[in-house]
């Protein structure tokens, strides 16, 4: 069985602890994200490690800094998607396009992007949608 | 003067939705950008509605092609969680039904690409083989797509001596055309001017935007997560990892062959082997403890992840899901630069895509 370990970490030590994996030559598998059903944001980093998977997480911050300067399209794709699919923001992330969706598409506010009906007809009508 | 040219979401060239924005002067390919999504069907959010049992079929749905490796990723995310172990046969059983299923993947894949170079010859000789493969798995499940062929805790059905008979004889056949397939695939002066020096992804950019699968061992990256991070007994079986140096479209056709080879190899240990026994632990709801739990997969066309928050309910807490394709799609724009708008789709197709599991 493959081992999975969770680490806490802090939102200042998320490019620290980037950094050290990738001089290490660790692989960061992906970044995920969940929100509690209070709202709380939950971010993990997980970096492969020989039989599984260390996961760095941070708890209750919706603003993160990116660490796609440190493993460039391997990171920055998962922020794009969490920043659009979730209302969690990677600060230093090029949002002048969405990855997710077309442009004109409006912003995941759940958990996940999935849009109810009403809201689209309205936004197809070019009304207000109330959030 | 350049042109901007896309290509998608939907567009004869194209299997799936997805959306290419090319940037060309004359014929050449001089930068690219790809937008995704345009499938997305929120099944993540769903899967928070199911119980654990309902989700396995619900993530089968993700993809038509690899469906078992997310049915069998989930449940041993699942397993995982709860700190089980499922029986030695079951796990046997799981994976000669995930090398059956990487041959027809592999084989789809060699099709379309040969059909994209103009090698039709090829592309027919390649489905037939998919098309028995297909056969075989429908005698096995009873369904050609979605298999249900697993549970928490093991697989759902047995296998019996006419079956292992049928499927051995499949092998053998599957076996000598497969040599026929890389005898023509290695020296087809076609194959080899439409994909050698084509949509080239070096091995630094591919460590550089963390592509994995067979798309990061054609690029010379000896990685499987088979290897790495064994699961379902595949330390007991023996293969080699395939890797080629030419990092480009033909490295991605060689790669799929040579792989074709180790997953006959496997099932063929794996019937040579098969433990006697249980298949799975029984039809229980399962009692899941709150946690958290992450596993990764080697499907057909890289590493599949997935992620189970549980709140110690009967419903999952949130289900994580990231396939090959969110991993490799990141290389398009910089295996595009530099060649011409005509390799476009081949290139495209050469990371063998699926938008409709990536954007789940």
């Amino acid at each position: 069985m493959q081992e999975y370990k969770r680490i806490d970490i802090t939102k200042d030590e998320i490019i620290p602890t980037a950094r050290r994996m990738r001089d290490a030559g660790v692989h960061l598998a992906m970044i995920h994200a969940y929100l509690e059903t209070d709202g709380t944001a939950v971010v993990s980093y997980e970096y492969e490690i020989p039989n599984g998977i260390e996961s760095y997480t941070v708890t209750g911050e919706s603003v993160l800094p990116t660490i796609s300067d440190i493993y460039d399209l391997g990171a920055e794709w998962p922020e794009r998607e969490i920043m659009e699919l979730m209302p969690i923001t990677f600060e230093g992330v090029d949002t002048s396009q969405r990855l997710f969706m077309p442009d004109t598409m409006i912003d995941g506010q759940g958990q996940i992007l999935v849009i109810p009906m009403d809201e689209l007809i309205a936004k197809a009508h070019g009304e207000e949608v109330e959030k | 003067m350049g042109y901007i040219i896309p290509i998608g979401p939907y567009h004869p060239a194209l299997e799936e939705p997805v959306h290419t924005r090319l940037y060309t002067e004359g014929e050449e390919i001089k930068k690219a950008e790809v937008f995704i999504g345009y499938n997305h069907r929120g099944i993540e959010k769903l899967c928070t509605q199911k119980n654990y049992i309902q989700t396995i079929s619900l993530v089968e749905r993700t993809c038509g092609i690899c469906s078992h490796s997310h049915a069998m990723n989930y449940c041993m995310t699942v397993e995982g969680l709860m700190g089980v172990q499922v029986p030695k046969r079951g796990q046997y059983i799981r994976v000669i039904i995930a090398e059956l299923e990487r041959l027809h993947s592999h084989y789809l894949w060699l099709g379309i690409a040969l059909h994209l170079i103009g090698h039709d010859s090829l592309f027919m000789t390649s489905w037939d083989h998919r098309e028995m493969i297909m056969d075989m798995l429908e005698e096995l499940t009873g369904s050609r797509v979605n298999y249900g062929a697993c549970t928490i805790g093991g697989a759902r059905r047995d296998l019996n001596d006419l079956q292992i008979q049928d499927l051995r004889d499949m092998l053998d056949k599957i076996e000598e055309s497969n040599k026929r397939i890389m005898d023509i695939g290695l020296t087809d002066k076609t194959i080899a001017m439409r994909t050698q020096g084509v949509g080239i992804l070096t091995t630094e950019d591919a460590i550089r935007i963390g592509v994995r699968g067979p798309h990061a061992r054609a690029s010379n990256l000896p990685v499987d997560v088979r290897k790495d991070a064994p699961y379902s007994s595949y330390e007991d079986f023996d293969f080699d990892v395939a890797v080629w140096p030419s990092c480009d479209v033909f490295s991605r056709v060689v790669i799929r062959i040579l792989e074709n080879i180790s997953s006959i190899s496997i099932i063929r240990q794996a019937l040579d082997n098969l433990p006697d026994g249980k298949i799975n632990l029984g039809n229980r709801i399962p009692k899941v403890k709150a946690g958290e739990y992450m596993h990764r997969y080697e499907a057909p066309r890289g590493q599949l992840t997935y992620k189970v928050v549980s709140d110690g309910s009967e419903y999952n807490k949130r289900v994580s899901i990231h396939v090959p394709t969110f991993k490799n799609a990141p290389s398009i724009p910089t295996m595009l630069v530099g060649n011409s708008i005509a390799d476009a789709g081949l290139i495209i197709a050469s990371i063998d895509p699926c938008f409709s599991c990536m954007d789940r």
